[in-house]
């Protein structure tokens, strides 16, 4: 599989609007809103997408302190840009890019060799299947039963964060935007400048390691 | 043409696609036949599952409030017209909170 650039992310037919649930305007008229200068409208969208953004920024830096200016940066660079930004693309798309890319930068400017990152080796857990490709026994154990009691516990709790910590990074940021935050599959693809199956594949090894770190603490003995 | 899926290999590959629902129907199909006929692969779903609920559960993260009023802030002085929308909602702050610079 390519790991290369991700090419222009699939360009949507125009269609109308869909109305919201909620009553609200939709982004697209928000949007058309705010490019004739209504800064109203442009407090509304930065209201909508604020949670995502900073999920996605906190991601991608690590850092609470970070997240903030990326957010600062991106809506404010977003606010500048909005003349430019044509309806063909999803608008919280456009804004998660333009997050990325911020992050990005600041995270350039912090670690002088960003590229040596996407060169280590990668050792990642996974299941163990046997010759014939079956699961051996010490996949399969069931600790799923037990995962509700032992929910809340702080020991689960610091186990998880070590083992995504553990994650290689681009593998983490996959998986905590996929399956905490709660992004699109097409949004982190965007956003990471990666395509959709390089997306698949990262986030299902990244459960895959995960889970059997997880496998690994609910079978050690309770403390 | 569907292909049987024989080995737990073949399952695992395709469970991230299976539970977000983008599988192709004969493959799903032979998933899940492959599943009735595999304990350890019932396991392997169970436990992938709960793998993504537990993490889900232990890292998610709200925006924090504060953060919030300071990109509001932040905004409002640059942005012609932005209205500080929470600035009226917002009831007398708590004791504990810090004072935000103005
Ligand atoms: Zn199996």
């Amino acid at each position: 599989m390519l790991y290369g650039r991700a090419p222009l992310p699939e360009i949507h037919e125009i269609t109308p609007e869909e109305p919201r649930a909620d009553g609200q305007p939709g982004d697209r008229e928000l949007v058309e809103k705010a490019q004739k200068g209504d800064g109203a409208a442009f407090a509304m969208l930065v209201e909508r997408h604020q949670r995502q953004l900073y999920r996605l920024a906190l991601r991608m830096t690590g850092s609470e302190a970070d997240a903030q200016e990326v957010l600062q940066e991106a809506f404010l660079n977003a606010y500048q840009k909005l003349p430019l930004f044509r309806g063909e693309a999803q608008f919280s798309s456009w804004l998660y890019r333009i997050a990325a890319n911020s992050a990005l930068m600041r995270l350039r400017r912090k670690r002088r060799a960003p590229d040596a990152l996407a060169d280590q080796p990668l050792e990642l857990a996974g299941p163990k299947f046997s010759a014939e490709g079956y699961l051996e026994p010490t996949s399969s154990s069931d600790w799923s039963q037990r995962a509700d009691e032992r929910m809340m516990s702080g020991q689960l709790g610091a186990a998880i964060n070590k083992a995504v910590d553990e994650l290689p990074e681009d593998y983490r940021t996959v998986f905590l935007l996929k399956d905490v935050d709660g992004l699109s599959n097409e949004d982190i693809a965007t956003a990471l400048d990666l395509t959709i199956p390089a997306v698949k594949s990262r986030l299902h090894r990244a459960r895959l390691a995960l889970r059997e770190k997880l496998g690994e603490f609910f079978d050690e003995p309770a403390k | 043409m569907t292909a049987e899926i024989h080995h737990c290999k073949e399952c695992v590959d395709l469970l991230g696609e299976y539970i977000e629902g983008t599988l192709p129907p004969d493959r799903a199909k032979a998933l899940e036949d492959h599943l009735s006929l595999c304990p350890p692969c019932i396991t392997f779903v169970r436990t992938y599952k709960a793998t993504r609920k537990l993490c889900h559960h232990a890292l998610v993260r709200d925006m924090p409030r504060e953060l919030m009023h300071s990109l509001s802030s932040f905004l409002a002085e640059r942005v012609p017209g932005f209205k500080r929308s929470e600035d009226e909602t917002v009831a007398a702050p708590a004791a504990d909170s810090e004072p935000k610079k103005v």
